[in-house]
């Protein structure tokens, strides 16, 4: 028979036992035990009937009372169990961060291909287009037409890569490799009218023995923009704009007169250093570097392609690429970068 | 150029400091290479005067010396040069200097006599080349000064690099003209005055111009009576610092007065000249002539010499003839100052591989109007420091004067190129100071501007303007950016095309190369191509540099392999690679070789190192065709297939030809064991596709293919077949007969060895059905696979593998 002492003691025994509970399991074994069907509680429950009505009440409250007692304990420790059950995963799941990670094999891009890139995206940027041209040439597109006068001291054997006449009957003019990417200039403006505005990167070839800084293989870029009314003014702040994107926004640019056969007035670029921003170290000297050739297109070279120099003007400048590379990066020696050593080529 | 500024500031006055100097000549277009400060290092050096020049007693090659330095004991120096005698007063380095070379003076036993000091040869004090002996000094100096001061040496030398364009500022007349062009300041030319004697110097010779092309101007000064000896201090000092050596009063008097004015003088013994006769003539076939460097050397039709009624006395303009030579018994002599036809000399002097001062001047123009006065300022200067009697006149030959050229210049068009805003004054200011005479056309902006012959280079308005440019200063030019619209930037579908392959292959763990476009041919030999292969059809270098890059490369393989094999010497052994590169070849009668872009790919080793999650695995046929496939893709090439490929470069297992449509378009596959052998490599897997191809055939833009909207139902099947069967034979059938339904069908497993029998492969797809406009049905699906695996049966004897 079950009386309200009973009840209470019921109760404490069933929570002793929630508490004493060491997992989830365990927890629904005491569940099952004291609540569930064939459970203690639930033949207190069945034996109401025979109590007097007026105990029956009673009971029937303290009964129902203990129930919803314990489901709350076991609910609470239920909340407890799974929390620890999900910090224990936690625990076991936990792996050494500092393992290195998982990769998967990359390449580099030539660093003489990233510069012409970053040259190039600059000058599309100011409405550009990329032009190219062959790296094998005939005299009239690399020297004559760039009013490279007949006996200029480029044009020797000393200085420029001729080719091998095979044909029976060789033509007049010389077969060589470009000295330079400006013939690309020539072939654009012969194919079409003004305005022109082009950026041509590309190998070019020099007769020169290779050794730190010369190499018989290199990379130029060459600019040319023919317009109405394209001036000095013009070249000075294209290349300003340039070189401020190229190197910063800090960097100042110098022009000196020079001598060019194909562009006049023709000037010397020079960019303020940025390791003593243009007060002389040793790297620089000066607080300048010498970064590339420019001036304004001679009228002999616009009459050449057919077009009317008082009509229209124009620039061009032309830059070699390894040396721009060496610069940004401190590279040593130009052979490095035809070697092409992985340990110099994954670093870029 | 080296140009010493005390010598400088005889003909202009200036205030700018050294780098100020500097500075203002870079911008104005005279570029300095390099200043340096001449007394440097040579603070401990005095005068000494040789007393007492004796034997070591324990060394043959040695002296040992007592030299007074103005002190009262004199110092005992050891020295090992020949050339010097009591008497002789030479520069002594003092215990304690450092010289420019870095050698610190101690005093020291030497065999066991102390020497306390050094006695300095040239090349020891950074003063000249000459390392031969001690230097003996001229006679007049002080015995106990300061070298640098005895000397004149408290002097800046700056080095200048003239642009062939502008042949006057090889002169210190002309640069002084360039500083007054900066400053404004006064030139002041030296003013000449010849003293001449009673005798006529046409009585004394002849000139006689033959060919008046290549010499349009001939002038000559006699003197007769000439003491040849040394040459004062003072001047030798200035040649020295110039970068000359001092010969004789003569020549260098000759050479003074040619880097002063930039026109080269020659002196002739006159004695030696037969009949006192000049003949400015072309050589003639078989003439010979010693020049002054002593070497033999045979002429031709095309170059002009001096010669004498008899022989050719010097080669114009280049060399002067041994024969005729100004020496020690030389009394009379006859004084050149001549112009020739630039273009001329410089053949000849390139023929002759003879880069003389005189030649460097003439062959870039020298002025054809400044002849008589360097005569005559030579002439001066000989009768002061060499004695003898200047005869009366100048014999000049010079029957059409070159006149100065006019040019016109429009200031607007200064203006228009520049992007300035010029007026005619300051444009006419700037001209003056370069000596140009200006003119204005009256009731215009429009000058005529008459040219001095000392600049051969200003020949158009366009070189007018570059004048004003540099003198008004390109850094004071305001910057713009052109205004059209005619400006599109962009990359061509080539360009994009050629970038997008790059990114794709860097992003499958390739890096890129760049290799020389020229090759060693014997490398060819290496890759086992046969005779008459277009491999071999070279473009060969009239003037290579070696053997190893003489011919343009007909493959990018050869540097590929190159590549690998200098990175597998140094360790490096996985190397992934491809290049973009043009080859080159000759077709026979062809006169332009042809050039075409390829692409080339070599990979060797494992993509990656042992790593603690997964072990390396060597690259096989299978990862280069994987990098093939990705560029494919990558631009969106439909239609390509493999061929076998035979060529004796690859393997004839592992190689294939790749063709898109019917067209070949490159091929890849593993190296020939002999080719390996030739190169010395383990392994390597090679490729090389024509880009200009590859471009073609790539996707313009893709449009969007639909995502599913029903569910797909996927399935896999493995089968039995002989393993003779190529897998595409199998992926071929499963396609075609899964076809509407089948979405895709993939392998993802072969399978030889235990279980399958011998002589027979397992090979496992999944496959992937999908109906577009509904949800497939499990019967429909099975139906589907059952009719595949019943192809498969019929055509290729597969079994089914459950």
């Amino acid at each position: 028979m079950a009386s309200k002492a009973e009840l209470d003691n019921f109760y404490e025994q069933a929570k002793g036992a929630v508490e004493s509970a060491s997992d989830l399991r365990a927890l629904d074994q005491v569940r099952v035990e004291f609540l569930g069907k064939k459970g203690q509680i639930t033949s207190v429950l069945k034996t109401l009937g025979q109590l007097p009505a007026d105990e029956r009440k009673l009971v029937g409250q303290a009964a129902n009372e203990v129930r919803r007692r314990l489901e709350g304990a076991i609910s609470a420790k239920q909340t407890e169990l799974s929390r620890a059950d999900v910090e224990e995963r936690l625990a076991t799941e936990a792996v050494d961060i500092t393992l290195p990670g998982r990769r998967t094999a990359h390449g580099s891009q030539h660093l003489i291909s990233q510069v012409i890139k970053e040259i190039t995206g600059i000058f599309i940027g100011l409405g550009y287009r990329v032009a190219e041209g062959p790296e094998v040439e005939i005299d009239y597109f690399n020297f004559k037409a760039l009013n490279q006068p007949p006996d200029h001291p480029a044009r020797s054997l000393q200085d420029t890569f001729y080719i091998k006449k095979e044909s029976v009957h060789p033509a007049d003019d010389d077969i060589l490799l470009r000295t330079h990417t400006s013939p690309v200039q020539i072939r654009v403006m012969k194919e079409q009218e003004p305005p022109v505005y082009i950026i041509a990167p590309g190998k070019a070839f020099r007769r020169d023995v290779p050794d730190p800084s010369h190499l018989p293989m290199f990379h130029q870029v060459e600019g040319l923009a023919v317009d109405e009314g394209i001036t000095f003014g013009d070249l000075k702040g294209t290349l300003e704009a340039f070189t401020k994107q190229m190197f910063g926004k800090k960097r100042k640019i110098r022009l000196r007169p020079h001598f060019f056969p194909f562009t006049e007035p023709s000037a010397e670029v020079d960019v303020s250093c940025a390791v003593c921003d243009g007060k002389g170290c040793r790297l620089c000297g000066s607080g300048w570097l010498e970064i590339l050739g420019a001036g304004m297109v001679d009228p002999n070279v616009l009459m050449e392609v057919g077009y009317d120099p008082e009509k229209v003007s124009g620039f061009a400048f032309g830059m070699g690429v390894e040396r721009i590379a060496l610069l940004m990066h401190g590279v040593p020696d130009l052979r490095m970068f035809i070697e092409n050593d992985m340990r110099f080529v994954k670093q870029f | 150029m080296l140009v010493p500024l005390s010598w400088l500031k005889e003909y202009i006055d200036f205030e700018l400091s050294v780098d100020e100097l500097v500075d203002q000549l870079n911008l104005s277009g005279t570029a300095v290479e390099s200043v340096r400060f001449m007394g440097k290092g040579l603070d401990y050096v005095r005068i000494g005067q040789l007393l007492e020049v004796e034997p070591h007693p324990d060394a043959d090659k040695l002296s040992v010396t007592k030299v007074d330095i103005g002190q009262a004991e004199p110092l005992q120096i050891v020295c090992g040069a020949k050339n010097i005698k009591p008497g002789d007063k030479v520069p002594v380095a003092l215990v304690g200097a450092t010289l420019p070379n870095g050698i610190e003076i101690k005093a020291a036993k030497l065999r066991g006599v102390t020497s306390r000091g050094m006695l300095c040869s040239q090349i020891e004090l950074r003063l000249g080349t000459d390392a031969a002996g001690i230097y003996i000094l001229p006679e007049d100096v002080e015995v106990g000064a300061l070298f640098t001061e005895a000397l004149g040496l408290d002097d800046v030398v700056v080095d200048l690099e003239i642009t062939p364009n502008r042949p006057d500022c090889l002169a210190m007349i002309g640069v002084a003209r360039e500083v007054r062009a900066i400053t404004g300041n006064e030139l002041r030319k030296p003013a000449v005055s010849v003293k001449e004697g009673t005798g006529k110097a046409e009585d004394a010779a002849t000139i006689v111009i033959d060919d008046l092309e290549l010499c349009p101007r001939y002038a000559a000064r006699i003197i007769k009576g000439v003491k040849v000896g040394p040459s004062p201090a003072w001047m030798e000092q200035r040649l020295q610092k110039a970068g000359m050596r001092p010969i004789n009063n003569i020549v260098d008097i000759t050479n003074l007065v040619m880097l002063e004015t930039g026109q080269p003088l020659h002196a002739f013994d006159l004695k030696t000249l037969k009949e006192g006769k000049i003949i400015v003539r072309r050589a003639k076939p078989g003439e010979k002539i010693t020049t002054l460097d002593g070497v033999e050397r045979e002429l031709d039709r095309n170059m002009l010499v001096i010669a004498d009624s008899d022989v050719p006395v010097a080669l114009a303009g280049v060399m002067g003839g041994a024969e005729t030579e100004v020496t020690d018994a030389t009394v009379d002599i006859l004084l050149e100052s001549a112009y020739f036809e630039p273009d001329s000399i410089m053949r000849t002097a390139r023929k002759m591989g003879l880069l003389s001062e005189a030649s460097a001047r003439f062959e870039k123009g020298v002025d054809p109007n400044g002849a008589v006065y360097a005569a005559d300022r030579a002439a001066q200067l000989i009768a002061e420091y060499a004695g003898g009697e200047v005869l009366a006149g100048v014999i000049d030959v010079y029957p059409e004067k070159i006149e100065p050229r006019t040019l016109q210049l429009r200031t607007d068009r200064v203006n228009g190129i520049l992007g300035t805003t010029l007026s005619l004054p300051e444009i006419t200011d700037i001209l003056e100071k370069l000596e140009l005479k200006v003119s204005v056309i009256d009731g215009t902006d429009n000058m005529s501007v008459s040219v001095p012959t000392f600049r051969p280079d200003l020949e158009r308005e366009i070189d007018l303007i570059e004048e004003v440019a540099r003198i008004f200063g390109y850094n004071n030019i305001e910057s713009t950016l052109p205004e059209s619209s005619g400006k599109q930037g962009g990359l061509s579908h080539r360009q994009k095309t050629v970038e997008s392959i790059k990114a794709r292959l860097l992003a499958s763990g390739l890096s890129e190369i760049i290799t020389y476009s020229l090759i060693d041919p014997r490398e060819v030999d290496k890759l086992q191509v046969p005779e008459g292969d277009p491999l071999r059809w070279f473009v060969k270098l009239m003037n290579p540099l070696s053997e190893e890059l003489s011919v343009l490369r007909t493959t990018l393989l050869v540097n590929l392999l190159k590549v690998l094999k200098y990175n597998v010497n140094r360790e490096q052994y996985d190397v992934q690679v491809f290049e973009v590169g043009h080859i080159f070849w000759h077709e026979n009668g062809k006169e332009m070789p042809d050039e075409e872009a390829m692409l080339g790919i070599a990979l060797t080793g494992a993509w990656q190192a042992d790593e603690w999650h997964e072990k390396a695995r060597n690259i096989d046929f299978f990862d280069l065709k994987g990098a093939v496939e990705a560029v494919l893709d990558e631009i969106g090439v439909t239609g390509w297939s493999l061929r076998q490929f035979a060529h004796p470069v690859l393997h004839p297992g592992k190689s294939a030809e790749l063709l898109i449509g019917d067209e070949p378009i490159g091929y890849f596959g593993e190296l020939h064991p002999d080719v390996l052998a030739a190169f010395d490599m383990p392994t390597a897997y090679v490729g090389e596709l024509n880009m200009d191809k590859l471009i073609d055939n790539a996707i313009v833009s893709r449009e969007l293919i639909e995502i599913p909207k029903h569910p797909a139902i996927t399935l896999d099947i493995a089968v039995l077949v002989a393993d003779t069967v190529a897998q595409e034979k199998l992926i071929e059938l499963i396609e075609a007969e899964g076809k509407p339904l089948l979405e895709q069908a993939k392998l993802f497993d072969l399978y030889t060895g235990k279980g399958v029998p011998d002589g027979k492969k397992s090979m496992a797809y999944t496959m992937v059905f999908r109906a577009s406009e509904r949800t497939l049905t499990d019967e429909e699906t099975l139906d589907a696979r059952d009719r595949i695996i019943a192809r498969l049966n019929k055509e290729l004897g597969a079994e089914i593998r459950m």
